[in-house]
C-alpha cells in the first residue's frame, strides 16, 4: 500500500542502476546461510534420529508404535510405544485445553480491560512465568502442586464427577496425569498469552472504536472485532504451546509418576514419550534399549510433524474465511 | 532508518562479541590445563559423589591432580566414559555385556562400599520399623496395599499400625540404587526374579516412579503411607525414617557400617572378567549383615592417555581415601577386594 506513492518504475530503476548492492548482496549471503544451516540442521537431526533407531526398526517394525510395553528385563526384552503416545497425546491436549481459555483471557485483560498502571507489570510477570526452568517447576510440582491437587482437588473432582471414567480414584502420591497436565498449562501459559496480547495489540484502534461507536458493549466488541482480527495468529499461538507441551520431557517427567498402560483415571500414573525418553536414555542397558528410545524420538518428531502440518492447514483454511468474518464483525 | 540500522548494529556487535567469548573461553580452558597440574576428570554415580568430593583437595595436594566429578548418575557415567569424554565414569551397577563391548576396553573396579536404605513416612509410628525382603517384595508388586497387613505386623509386634494404605516409590531414571534394590529383591523372592528380575530399570508392576534420589525422597516425604529406597548417606542427611532389615540369621541389621562390612565379608572374590560383586542378602554365619548393601565401582579405559596419572589416582582412591569413607556411611573395601582392584589398576596402559 505505501508503495502506491511512487510508481514501480520510479521506485526500483534508479537504485538498481546506480548502487554497488552490497548490501542486497550480504543480506541475500547472511540471511540465505541461516536458513541453510536451519534446514541442515534440521536434516541432520532427522538422519541421526532415524540412524539411531535402526536397531529397534528393524527387530520391530511398524508394530512398535502402538505396543504398549517397556520392559527392560535382559530376560524377556519388550519395547513398544504405545502408552507414551497415548500420554503424549493425552496431556498435551488437555493441557491446551485448559491454558488456551486463561492464556486468551490474560492477552484480553492485559490489552483491552486491565488499568493501564498494571498492564506493564503484569505483562513482565506473566513473562517471567516463561524463563522457569522446567526442573523448578517440576520440583514445585512434586513438593507443592502435586499435594495441593491430591488432597483439595483431585477428591472434589472424584466426588462431583466420578461417573466420568477421567475422575477416577484420586492419586495417593500426587504424582500422576493430571498433575503433568497442569504443570503443561501452567507451561504454555506465557507463551499463548503474550502471542494473544501481541495480536490483540495489533487490531486496529479505527476498527475498535468503530464497534463501539455503533454501540457495541465492549464483550460484542472483542467477539466482533478483536477475536476474528487476530483469529488466524490465535490459532498459530495455541499450536506453539501445544508443540512446547508435546515436547516437554524434564518436568513431566517429575510429576507424571510412570507407569506402562494405557487407562482413562487422569488421576492415575502415566509416561510421555518425551518424559520416557528423558528418563531412560542415560545409561540405556541393552542396544534394543537404546534403539528402541531413539525409535521414541522418531515417533516423537513425527507426531510433532502431524501436528505441525495439520495446524498450518487449520491455519491456512482460518485465515480464508478470516475476510468474510472480519466484514461481518465489522457489519454486525 | 537510523533507529533500525542501530539495532542492527547491536545485534551483529553482540554476535560477534559472543563469538569472541566462546573463542576465548575454548583457548583458556585449553592453556590453565597444561601450564597447571593434571585434571582427572570423572561423572556418574551420585551415591559416591559425596566421597569423590572428599578426595579432591588430599589428592590435590598429595599429587597436585585437579579431581573433578559430575554427579549425572550411573546411567550418565557409563555413557560418558563409553564417549570418552571423561577420564573415569562410576556406576553402582556393574556393567552389562552390551555396555561392556560398547565401552571397548573399558575395566571396571569396585571402589567403594555402602548401602540402600528403605524409607517410608508413616505418621505418629518410631524410626527402624522391621521389615523382610519376602515382605518388601510383596509389597513392590502390589500384593500387599496397607501398612495393617499381617505380614508388617507380625514383625512389628510391639507397635500399632494404622490402616493406611501404601504407596511404592520407585526410580523413574536408570539407576545403580534399583540395581541393588532389584537384585536383593530378586534373592529374596523367587517370584520377583521370575517376572521382573534385576536392573537399573526393571518392568514396575505398581507404584509411582520419581526421577533421582532427590525425586523419591521428596514424593515420598509427601506422601503418608510412601515406602521408597535410597542410599543411606541420603536418608541420614535428609532425616528420613528407614526400616531395620532382617537377614538372612533372622537378626535385624540397620545400613550402618557394621551391618555393611559384615555383609561385605560374605563375598570377597571378584568375578574374574567383570570384577563383580554381589553381596545382598549374605548367608547365615554373618548376623551382623545389613542385607542391602553394594559395591560401587569405577569404569576406565584400560588405555588411556592419561594412564600414569589414573593408575595413581586410582591406587590412591582404594587404599588412603577409604578412610575419608566411614563418617560418609562408606566402608573401606576389605583386603581381598583390594588386591584384585590393584590388580585391575595395573591394566591401564597409555
Amino acid at each position: 500500500m505505501a508503495s502506491a506513492e511512487l510508481t514501480p518504475d520510479a521506485a526500483r530503476r534508479p537504485l538498481a542502476g546506480r548502487r554497488l548492492r552490497v548490501g542486497d548482496l550480504s543480506l541475500q549471503l547472511v540471511a540465505g546461510t541461516a536458513a541453510a544451516l536451519a534446514t541442515v540442521l534440521v536434516g541432520l537431526i532427522a538422519w541421526k534420529v532415524i540412524d539411531g533407531a535402526r536397531p529397534a526398526l528393524s527387530h520391530y517394525g511398524l508394530g512398535f508404535v502402538t505396543r504398549i510395553a517397556w520392559n527392560p528385563d535382559s530376560r524377556h526384552e519388550l519395547y513398544g510405544a504405545g502408552s507414551f503416545l497415548f500420554g503424549t497425546a493425552v496431556t498435551s491436549l488437555l493441557a491446551l485445553l485448559i491454558a488456551a481459555p486463561l492464556a486468551l483471557g490474560i492477552a484480553l485483560y492485559l490489552t483491552e480491560l486491565a488499568p493501564r498502571f498494571l498492564r506493564a507489570p503484569v505483562t513482565a510477570l506473566v513473562e517471567t512465568l516463561a524463563a522457569i526452568p522446567s526442573v523448578v517447576i517440576g520440583f514445585w510440582g512434586i513438593l507443592v502442586l502435586g499435594p495441593a491437587l491430591r488432597d483439595h482437588v483431585e477428591p472434589a473432582l472424584h466426588s462431583a464427577l466420578g461417573f466420568i471414567p477421567l475422575f477416577g480414584t484420586p492419586s495417593q502420591t500426587g504424582s500422576s496425569i493430571f498433575t503433568a497436565i497442569i504443570v503443561l498449562a501452567i507451561m504454555i501459559l506465557p507463551i499463548v498469552s503474550s502471542i494473544s496480547r501481541e495480536l490483540f495489540l495489533g487490531v486496529p484502534r479505527e476498527l475498535k472504536e468503530g464497534a463501539l461507536a455503533l454501540g457495541t458493549t465492549r464483550w460484542e466488541m472483542v467477539r466482533g472485532v478483536v477475536f476474528p482480527y487476530a483469529r488466524g495468529g490465535i490459532v498459530a499461538a495455541l499450536i506453539l504451546g501445544l508443540g512446547r507441551a508435546i515436547g516437554e520431557a524434564i518436568a513431566v517427567t517429575q510429576v507424571i509418576g510412570g507407569g506402562v498402560f494405557i487407562h482413562w483415571n487422569l488421576f492415575d500414573g502415566g509416561d510421555t514419550l518425551g518424559s520416557k525418553i528423558a528418563a531412560s536414555y542415560q545409561g540405556a542397558t541393552t542396544k534394543l534399549q537404546l534403539g528402541s528410545l531413539i525409535y521414541l524420538a522418531l515417533v516423537l518428531l513425527v507426531f510433532s510433524l502431524v501436528i505441525n502440518a495439520a495446524a498450518q492447514w487449520i491455519v491456512r483454511r482460518v485465515a480464508r474465511r478470516q475476510g468474510t468474518g472480519l466484514n461481518r464483525g465489522g457489519v454486525g | 532508518m537510523p533507529k533500525s540500522g542501530n539495532f542492527i548494529r547491536t545485534i551483529a556487535l553482540l554476535s560477534l562479541a559472543a563469538v569472541l567469548a566462546i573463542v576465548a573461553a575454548g583457548t583458556a580452558g585449553a592453556t590453565p590445563a597444561k601450564k597447571s597440574g593434571t585434571t582427572l576428570s570423572g561423572a556418574g554415580s551420585s551415591f559416591v559423589a559425596p566421597l569423590v568430593a572428599q578426595w579432591m583437595a588430599p589428592i590435590g595436594s598429595a599429587y597436585g591432580y585437579e579431581l573433578q566429578y559430575n554427579p549425572i548418575g550411573s546411567g550418565g557415567g557409563v555413557a560418558a566414559v563409553t564417549a570418552r569424554s571423561v577420564d573415569f565414569g562410576a556406576s553402582d551397577a556393574p556393567l552389562t555385556a552390551d555396555q561392556f563391548s560398547a565401552c571397548k576396553g573399558c575395566v571396571q573396579i569396585p571402589w567403594a562400599l555402602s548401602a540402600t536404605s528403605i524409607i517410608y513416612n508413616l505418621d505418629g509410628v518410631k524410626n527402624l520399623l522391621h521389615m523382610d525382603g519376602p515382605t518388601l517384595a510383596k509389597i513392590y508388586s502390589g500384593q500387599i496395599t496397607q501398612w495393617d497387613d499381617a505380614a508388617i505386623k507380625a514383625l512389628n509386634k510391639s507397635v500399632n499400625l494404622p490402616s493406611t494404605k501404601i504407596a511404592t516409590v520407585h526410580r523413574s531414571d536408570n539407576s545403580g540404587t534399583t540395581y541393588n534394590f532389584t537384585d536383593y529383591l530378586q534373592t529374596v523372592s523367587p517370584a520377583w526374579k521370575t517376572q521382573y528380575g534385576r536392573g537399573v530399570a526393571v518392568n514396575w508392576p505398581s507404584g509411582t516412579g520419581s526421577r533421582g534420589s532427590a525425586g523419591v525422597a521428596a514424593t515420598v516425604s509427601q506422601t503418608p503411607g510412601g515406602i521408597g529406597y535410597v542410599d543411606v548417606a541420603y536418608a541420614l542427611k535428609n532425616h528420613l525414617k528407614f526400616f531395620s532389615m532382617k537377614n538372612r540369621s533372622g537378626k535385624f541389621a540397620t545400613p550402618g557400617l557394621k551391618g555393611i562390612l559384615a555383609a561385605a565379608t560374605s563375598d570377597q572374590k571378584p568375578e574374574s572378567t567383570t570384577n563383580e560383586l554381589s553381596i545382598v542378602n549374605p548367608p547365615k554365619k554373618y548376623p551382623l549383615a545389613y542385607p542391602i548393601s553394594t559395591y560401587t565401582y569405577v569404569i576406565v579405559p584400560t588405555s588411556s592417555p592419561k594412564a600414569a596419572d589414573l593408575r595413581k589416582f586410582l591406587f590412591w582412591a582404594v587404599t588412603k581415601g577409604q578412610a575419608f569413607g566411614p563418617k560418609l556411611l562408606f566402608q573401606p573395601i576389605p583386603k581381598p577386594v583390594l588386591v584384585v582392584a590393584e590388580k585391575t589398576i595395573a591394566k591401564i596402559k597409555s
